[in-house]
């Protein structure tokens, strides 16, 4: 990224400045679309399609709609909870009456060549209300477009749903998008996912998430990181701050690394003393001030002994007994 | 396990001839639009009816000698030798729904390897749904690099070492699933256990010992799900149960790691018996809630609340020689008993709203607190000090003292999402995150009360998504933040973030991807000085000409390169020093299958592919997993296959935990 663009970029109000313009330029835009969609209306040829039900579809597409039946979805089709009984096709791809007189592809509504954000519109009719999808409006998904279809096969039988469960089958499918993420797996200290005994699923919820990276919840609010290493979790009667307050990956590559227990560094001293730096106290009155004790001198870093801080700070995570969390 | 592996497969076998021949196994094709007819065929002539179907793959694994380190490769790979139930999957059904409709089966690395997982998932239509998940997995950890203050004198012994198991269990009933009302029950447990080594830690002195670990949390929840067109509300209460009973031992006499005299005396350790008796417990509850009171707007809301509390109690009795400087004080022995209690009430929340105000504009407004308070106070905090005669209280020594820990955390976003053409959406937005904590200073810092800080930075977002044809797409999203106020040093502070991925189906056969994502942070605190930059770029591809009749190839590169530069002053000297670290890496998956000319009813199969890592920077490190495999049909539902995997390791300059072996396993496939 060119120095100079961040340098514009970096201040609060050019922040705002960025968002304000580009409602400012969103909105007269999304405004000019209005008088189109309403002389569009008043062709004859644009007089709305009503539905035809899943018995008319089942004319030309007998296949699919035999497939479906042991498709999840198939209980719109039977089903007067979502009101759409009889019409299960139409639940997605709208009213068919037109497409049914045209058989044309243009006449019907395609998720596949649809924009995300009308896919998702189609889909959240009848599953918006549902606890899934509680972090949504937070999630990075969403946002970015990427459509429910982008990852559930609507029309693909399974027994257990319409997207991969296998943990391996789950993971090909995020690594599809997050190449480098899952080229972090291939290093030698990581989650075991390449050997199919975790999936992405289990530490993030790609429907989104309230807390950052669209992580998992565990024991109610805790980090998701907490759900298999529940020793870490506390509360310690000495706490080591960032853990809380920042999470594990302020020291660890949660997804792999090249240095052992999967920390961000080579060192164990150079990790702990790039915060516990000796300098800048945290202060009301310091507002550059940082949280970070201080290692006294008798840490003679050319002695072996304090070159691996963890040695007497066994218990880096919090302590039970030892407020310097040597036990 | 060979009885069980017997009688499983001889089930499996045995169902498998009473069924109907299934359809052709699919290749592991990647999804692409132009295959959706392939698998509309498929589904348009579904295998008949069957009460057991799936697979079961077993073999024997053969290891040979590790060259290199064997406790580096029990580290990182661990895969061992002998009989294994590799993989088995399958689904029963049943036809007169009188238990249970249908039961799906998920086995996964049984027979001694470091990762066993099962899952069972149980339903009935309209009754309810059981799902069960087993995990147990090994973590051996033997890496003398890490934490080894003896490395320099040539003693390749890790003073942390780990030889455990963690085992997670989750079971979740849901009851009337797809009603209206979905009562549900779970229960988790997540436990360790193993033994090891760990310090123990004198005044001037550490000392390697014996450690036995076990720990285990339980965890309760019922609620209920209301799931109506309009709005959707989740209720759900749970609590938890925590014990860690950590035990350190040791009967013989040692020096520890300081060879030097103290006061004329050298120190040393001749027995210990450390115990902790940490006990827990805690409740959560939960609230979710969506509504869509008119077509143009969705709300979502979700408020979460628990409660932790944790009990130590913990003592220690130690024997051999030695110091507390400060105190200028010479013993043989110690009882150690501190007994305290922490809590901490932890309150989330979030609020999210989604505006449709037009056709093509979508406005997405979303707040998320976070806040905790985490308290401790000590009970008992009694050290006492054996020969020469003399009892000293731990409160003296400055051990014992309340800790206090409070944190909230805010943020508030809006982002603002138009459609300027049906292929084309931009995005803008503006995140804004905000809190304050406040927390015990450090023993050495010699102030008094909390200490405080706080946290600002305003971000711009934007991004934006074009699919000019329905084989090309392009995302993008940018990310800009200026912070006045961080909690620690390498925390977020000036960053720019982005992300850039596109997709092209070039053939109907052929399928490439490419992304690239970039982090840069900076501190420039002159106290801070922090600059960090990583960047990541990728392609893959996917070729399965003639919907991977005979051939599919897949590939993926990735080109990643990091830079961190952060200054901090050495203790002992307090002169300005750069902790600067950096990785330059390149890595790649591949595996090509070839599809042979059909025989016994099914394609023989040659894979070959695999992965490697190469970095060079701080800790360089070259890594290898190539993999093939071979597989013939001895039946079309049962397949013999072999596989060969390698695996090595090598640092420059950690050259004594490189490791190298080769891996053999053959076995048999049964079902599709």
């Amino acid at each position: 990224m060119p120095v100079r663009l961040q340098q514009i970029l970096l201040t609060k109000q050019k922040a705002r400045l960025t968002a304000g313009l580009l409602l400012i330029l969103a909105l007269p835009a999304a405004a000019a679309q209005q008088p189109a969609k309403a002389s569009e209306k008043e062709k004859p040829a644009d007089q709305p399609a009503t539905y035809v039900g899943t018995e008319t579809c089942q004319g030309c597409h007998e296949d699919v709609v035999k497939a479906f039946q042991k498709n999840p979805h198939q209980s719109v089709e039977i089903s007067e909870k979502r009101g759409w009984k009889g019409k299960s096709c139409e639940s997605c791809h709208g009213p068919g009456s037109k497409h049914a007189e045209s058989a044309s592809a243009a006449d019907i509504f395609n998720p596949a060549k649809a924009a995300p954000g009308e896919v998702d519109r189609s889909c959240l009719k009848c599953h918006q209300n549902q606890p899934t999808h509680i972090g949504r409006i937070q999630g990075g998904h969403g946002r970015s477009q990427v459509s429910c279809a982008a990852c559930h096969s609507i029309h693909k039988n399974g027994p257990t749903g319409l997207v991969a469960r296998k943990p391996a089958a789950a993971n090909k499918q995020c690594a599809g998008c997050h190449t480098s993420v899952w080229a972090q797996f291939q290093k030698p200290h990581k989650h075991p996912l390449a050997e199919g005994a975790m999936s992405c699923v289990d530490c993030h919820n790609p429907h989104g998430s309230f807390l950052p990276k669209m992580m998992q919840t565990a024991g109610g609010n805790q980090s998701g990181c907490f759900k298999c290493h529940g020793d870490k979790r506390g509360p310690f009667i000495y706490e080591h701050a960032v853990v809380k307050m920042e999470g594990c990956a302020t020291c660890h590559e949660p997804h792999g690394s090249a240095n052992p227990k999967m920390l961000t560094r080579h060192e164990v001293s150079v990790q702990c003393l790039e915060c516990h730096a000796n300098i800048a106290q945290p202060s009301g009155a310091n507002p550059g001030g940082t949280v970070g004790g201080i290692p006294p001198a008798f840490h003679n870093l050319q002695s072996a002994r304090y070159r691996n801080c963890t040695t007497c700070h066994i218990k880096v995570h919090g302590s039970n007994v030892s407020r310097t969390l040597l036990r | 396990m060979k009885l069980f592996l017997t009688a499983f497969v001889g089930a499996t076998l045995l169902a498998q001839q009473a069924a109907t021949p299934p359809a052709a196994p699919q290749q592991p094709a990647p999804k692409t639009e132009e295959k959706q007819p392939e698998e509309k065929k498929e589904e348009a002539a579904p295998a008949a009816e069957q009460w057991l179907g799936g697979s079961v793959e077993f073999g024997y694994r053969w290891l040979t000698d590790v060259a290199g380190n064997f406790n580096a490769y029990r580290s990182v790979v661990n895969l061992g030798e002998g009989p294994k139930l590799l993989n088995a999957d399958f689904t029963i059904r049943n036809s007169t729904h009188k238990v249970f409709d249908r039961m799906n089966v998920l086995l996964h690395g049984w027979g001694g390897d470091p990762y066993n997982t099962a899952r069972v998932d149980v339903s009935r239509e309209k009754s309810y749904r059981l799902t069960a998940d087993y995990r147990n997995m090994a973590y051996f950890n033997f890496l003398p690099s890490y934490a080894n203050p003896l490395l320099s004198s040539g003693v390749l012994m890790n003073q942390h070492s780990f030889d455990t198991a963690r085992r997670y269990v989750d079971l979740q009933l849901d009851l009337l699933p797809g009603a209206r009302i979905t009562p549900y029950l779970g229960y988790t447990r997540n436990s360790g256990s193993g033994s090891g080594l760990t310090d123990f830690v004198m005044d001037q002195n550490e000392y390697p010992v014996r450690n036995f670990l076990g720990d285990k949390t339980d965890e309760f929840r019922g609620g209920v799900r209301l799931e109506f067109d309009r709005f959707h509300v989740t209720l759900e209460q749970g609590g938890q149960t925590f014990k860690d009973d950590q035990h350190a031992t040791n009967s013989q006499f040692t020096y520890g790691n300081r060879l030097t005299t103290v006061l004329g005396k050298t120190q040393s350790l001749t027995a210990l018996d450390q115990i902790y008796g940490i006990r827990g417990d805690g409740i959560y509850s939960k609230v979710l809630a969506t509504a869509s009171p008119a077509s143009w707007v969705n709300l979502s809301g979700q408020f979460l609340y628990s409660r932790l509390n944790t009990n130590s109690r913990y003592a220690d009795n130690a024997a051999g020689q030695f110091v507390i400087l400060s105190a200028l004080q010479l013993f043989t022995g110690q009882r150690d008993t501190f007994a305290a209690l922490a809590k901490q009430p932890h309150t989330s929340g979030s609020a999210g709203i989604e505006l449709k105000p037009l056709r093509r504009l979508r406005l997405l407004e979303s707040w998320t607190t976070d806040r905790f308070h985490n308290a401790s106070s000590v009970a008992l905090a009694e050290l006492v000090l054996l020969t020469p005669s003399s009892m000293t209280n731990g409160a003296t020594l400055g051990l014992g003292a309340a800790d206090r820990l409070i944190y909230n955390y805010n943020q508030q976003q809006v982002d603002v999402l138009f459609d300027v053409t049906r292929k084309f959406t931009l995005r803008g937005g503006h995140r804004y995150v905000w809190g304050d904590a406040q927390y015990t200073p450090p023993v050495l810092s010699y102030v008094e009360g909390l200490q405080a800080t706080e946290l600002r930075r305003h971000a711009g977002l934007a991004g934006a998504y074009f699919r000019p044809t329905s084989k090309l797409s392009f995302t993008t999203d940018f990310e800009a933040a200026s912070g006045d106020r961080t909690y620690f040093r390498t925390s977020l502070q000036d960053y720019t973030k982005m992300t850039a991925r596109a997709r092209y189906q070039v053939h109907t056969a052929l399928q490439m991807s490419a992304s690239f994502s970039l982090l840069d942070n900076q501190n420039p605190s002159p106290t801070v000085n922090y600059d960090f930059r990583s960047r990541a770029n990728s392609l893959s591809l996917y070729w399965t000409p003639a919907g991977g009749k005979w051939i599919g190839v897949l590939g993926e590169y990735t080109r990643s390169t990091l830079r961190s530069d952060i200054t901090y002053l050495v203790p002992q000297t307090l002169t300005r020093t750069r902790s600067f670290y950096r990785d330059n890496a390149h890595s790649a998956t591949s595996l090509v299958d070839f599809n042979l000319p059909e025989m016994n009813g099914a394609k023989p199969k040659i894979s070959v592919g695999g992965s490697f890592y190469l970095s060079s920077g701080t800790r360089p490190t070259d890594y290898y997993e190539p993999t093939g495999r071979f597989s013939i049909p001895l039946h079309k539902l049962v397949a013999w296959f072999a596989e060969w995997r390698y695996y090595g390791l090598a640092e420059t300059f950690y050259a004594y935990e490189g490791f190298r072996t080769h891996l053999f396993t053959m076995g048999l496939k049964i079902g599709q």
